[in-house]
């Protein structure tokens, strides 16, 4: 079977994550990304680690390997006349060109959209960056949590008194790779059919703003301008509501997170406990009810976790159709067995990292299954792409090696 | 006149809360005909009589509040709707015949759902040979817990990110509900849409996708998992701090006017140049010179003290202001927005037209938030609104699908089709509610 992104092919000059996790997206689903590094340190998250046993190693970053699966790496400094000129050959063999400079960038060293395009009017250039093109902010430098801050998504996350919280990891980041690998395939898709081009502008700000939540919080506060706030631990998420059985709790050996679906599953919930009695409790009678004895209902629902483990809770929540699962760890995942079944952690072998396990395909396309491969050496394919698309030979690459272009 | 990208593709939505309808939005943003298929038995648009005012204009239900509700509409731009009664053989066999002329359909019912409405791949792959089929409920298609309910929050647990948030001096049961799976399966779906659609352009084969919420989501925590693998190390929880960068961290402002007060402002320095800068922008020179904060490792030790010099000068300042200063000095910062007012108005996203002004037939004029990116190049016409419960049941089934008038009318007798919603339809659906109260 084929892989579905067969003929596409991708010139990546992204680094960082945004850019990567997108042209990783195309890869894995076996488009022919080409990423093109600066030479001496190639992309930056080469220096990001994790690194097996904290101990720094190009070829061993764990951010860098996940982030450039599939993909094949050549060396070019762009900054050089020689390195546009030969950044200009390769071109013509792409239908895609990804990147992630300072907005600004690619014009100065004229590879404007619309010098691109003169050449390859098909050309789909997608451009990403924390704050987009144009606007006040597009020379700003970020970091994960101010990109994520402006996003929208920050100030209602932690507890009423606290600071706000951003999200975990480097989530805003990747979801704005995630977001803008779709309108740049179903450009290219376009391009296939009547050779119309495209400039994709993705702001990483923009793209949070563009969140569900930021979606539905910001329209309910358009409507009837409610402020969404911080609030205390297992507050009711709207007044005169209860919240029984809503959140993360602690259980015997770690932690579950609910979310019955309404009140509508306060029947689900005494199905859980297994006390039917409740159902005939005046305290918990009627909605409003359960919202008064709030602290009623914890001081048996809380007993009733520390008596039993994660996967007691989610079991038996499960069974009684309510929406629960365990707080897992990156241990507790790669060892669940539903994981395991499904063979989602994969490994590919590397030869300078060894062989590691790699969290695998996000979709499975019956008929064109995702075949993610190792992510690439520094200039690995250098050869395959400078001598074999574009006609140099040993020699060149030797003097272009030795002025620094690759 | 330009052609949007996905201009001509028609795709079915039957989806629920999040995760599915933002995947529909995103494809709609690119100009695919996207269809939601409702029901008139069973919706996700709120109360039928709702006590609470927050997510309605002016706090107005009004009449119709299916169709003024703010956490449906916010999800549901440039889209039609039809209401098919699926557990109708009528309705089922209508659907059938709009999956014949659409080329793809989008499912986040829970598994079993499909089958028990026989509106899985195989059913539709009948209709049309070519059909595109995503399904994506939490778990996926096969395995121990494929029939296993979820939500964001519950995705978010399983998949390690509530591990990774939180205050540390605080446990996990304070978290604050997140529901970032729904995002990333949502935007993970459109794209897998489109890579069947680049498929079938090579091959002319429709395909079944099998689309697992917690296995698209764990990919954008990669690198914790490879330090589990490398390591067998956990991740630790930083807050607002970072392993690599100090200072790193969230810091109050001067207090602001209008329903937020505590304003914000978020610092990082990812170098030791960077740290130097923010010392000479906060007026601590001084702290920049001083050997003890050279390094990394230094400032790390003694964050708490730097900190405490930052936000000495952040409570001095107005937010927004404070930025500015920083980022020109090349600092990154960010103010802290909040999702409704502050998103709105902050001048970079007005400069850029990111919200634009939708006005709906019941809920009014307000400003919605456009697509996630810019075609630079296409004349991207406004969004249009969200659309009310059926309303677009005269042009799917009778334009597209040939019905006539009195059809129409006889499939509104058995309730098969509608737009105004049953008793019950908004707690699970009325056949759900005419069981006997289960335990």
């Amino acid at each position: 079977m084929g892989e579905a992104l067969e003929g596409l092919r991708v010139l990546d000059l992204s680094t960082g994550v945004a850019g990567p996790f997108c042209t990783k997206l195309l890869a894995d689903y076996g488009a022919a990304v080409v990423k093109v590094e600066p030479p001496g340190g190639g992309d930056p998250t080469r220096q990001a680690g994790p690194f097996p046993n904290d101990m720094p190693h190009p070829e061993k970053s764990g951010l860098f390997l996940h982030l450039n699966t599939s993909k094949r790496s050549v060396t070019l400094d762009i900054s050089t006349p020689t390195g546009q000129a030969l950044l200009k050959r390769l071109l013509p063999h792409f239908q895609v060109v990804v990147e992630s400079f300072p907005p600004g960038t690619l014009a100065e060293l004229g590879l404007a959209y619309a010098a691109l395009s003169a050449q390859q009017p098909a050309l789909v250039l997608t451009s990403i960056s924390p704050f987009g093109q144009t606007g006040p902010y597009r020379d700003f430098p970020f970091t994960e949590n101010t990109v994520f801050a402006l996003g929208g998504g920050m100030y209602r996350e932690g507890l009423a008194g606290r600071e706000p919280l951003k999200y975990g990891g480097q989530v805003g980041q990747y979801f704005a790779g995630a977001l803008a690998a779709v309108p740049t395939l179903a450009a290219a898709l376009r391009a296939r059919f009547n050779g119309q081009g495209e400039w994709i502008d993705v702001a990483i700000m923009e793209c949070l703003a563009g969140h569900p939540n930021q979606l539905s919080r910001g329209l309910a506060h358009a409507y009837s301008g409610y402020v969404e706030q911080r609030l205390p631990p297992h507050a009711p998420v709207l007044p005169g509501a209860s919240a029984f059985a809503i959140g993360t709790y602690g259980c015997k050996d770690g932690y579950v997170t609910l979310l019955p679906l309404g009140e509508r599953m306060w029947p689900n919930i005494v199905a859980l406990l297994k006390m039917p009695q409740l159902l005939d409790d005046p305290r918990f009678a009627t909605p409003k009810d359960r919202a008064a004895h709030q602290d009623d209902f914890d001081a048996i629902f809380l007993p009733w976790l520390a008596e039993r483990t994660r996967q007691e809770v989610f079991q038996a929540g499960q069974a009684a159709g309510l929406p629960c699962a365990p707080v897992y760890t990156p241990a507790d995942a790669v060892a669940d067995p539903h994981f395991q079944e499904r063979g989602y952690f994969v490994e590919m072998e590397h030869p300078v990292a060894g062989r590691l396990r790699y969290p695998g395909a996000p979709f499975r396309p019956r008929a064109s299954p995702w075949r993610a491969r190792r992510a690439p050496l520094l200039g690995e394919h250098n050869e395959e792409v400078y001598c074999g698309l574009l006609g140099l030979d040993q020699s060149d690459l030797v003097k272009l090696r030795g002025r620094g272009v690759i | 006149m330009d052609t949007l990208p996905l201009s001509g593709y028609r795709i079915i939505e039957v989806c629920e809360i999040w995760a599915g309808p933002f995947a529909g939005c995103l494809l709609g943003d690119l100009g695919a005909q996207v269809v939601k298929v409702e029901a008139i038995q069973r919706h996700y648009r709120g109360p039928l009589r709702p006590t609470a005012g927050r997510d309605y204009p002016d706090g107005q239900p009004g009449e119709r509040p299916w169709n003024r509700n703010a956490n449906f509409n916010a999800l549901a731009r440039n889209k039609l709707s039809v209401t098919l009664d699926l557990a109708h053989p009528r309705g089922l066999a209508l659907l059938k015949d709009l999956a014949r002329v659409s080329d793809a359909v989008v499912t986040n019912l829970a598994g079993g759902v499909p089958e028990a409405l026989g509106i899985t791949y195989e059913s539709l792959q009948a209709a049309r040979a070519d059909i595109i089929y995503l399904a994506m409920p939490g778990f996926g298609e096969t395995g121990p817990y494929r029939r296993y309910r979820s939500m964001g929050m519950t995705i978010d647990a399983i998949t390690g990110h509530t591990a990774l948030r939180g205050y540390p001096d605080e446990d996990l049961s304070t978290n604050s509900p997140v529901h970032h799976g729904d995002a990333v399966a949502g935007a993970t779906a459109a794209f897998a849409v489109v890579a069947a659609l680049w498929h079938r352009a090579n091959t002319g084969m429709g395909q079944f996708i099998d689309l697992a919420q917690a296995e698209a989501t764990i990919p954008h925590l990669g690198e914790i998992y490879l330090d589990w693998e490398m390591n067998r190390r956990n991740p630790r929880r930083w807050a607002n701090r970072h392993p690599s960068m100090a200072p790193h961290g969230c810091y109050p402002c001067k207090s602001g006017d209008g329903p937020i007060r505590d304003r914000w402002i978020t610092i990082a320095c990812p170098s030791d140049q960077v740290f130097a800068r923010l010392c000479q922008v906060i007026g601590r020179p001084d702290l920049g010179r001083d050997t003890s904060f050279a390094d990394l490792l230094s400032r790390l030790e003694h964050r708490e003290e730097l900190d405490a010099a930052i936000q000495a000068w952040t409570t001095t300042q107005e937010a927004h202001d404070a930025m500015t200063l920083l980022a020109a000095a090349g600092v990154p910062a960010g103010v802290v927005l909040d999702g409704g007012h502050g998103l709105r108005s902050d001048p970079h996203l007005r400069a850029r037209g990111s919200f634009e002004l939708v006005t709906h037939p019941e809920a009014g004029s307000f400003p919605m938030a456009g697509p996630p990116w810019k075609l630079t190049e296409t004349q991207v016409p406004t969004q249009t609104p969200p659309p009310c419960l059926g309303e677009h049941n005269g042009y799917i089934l009778s334009e597209l699908l040939g019905l006539t008038g009195a059809d129409l009318q006889e499939l509104e007798a058995q309730q098969v089709i509608g737009t105004i919603p049953l008793e019950g339809s908004d707690t699970g659906g009325v056949r759900r509610a005419q069981r006997t109260r289960a335990l």
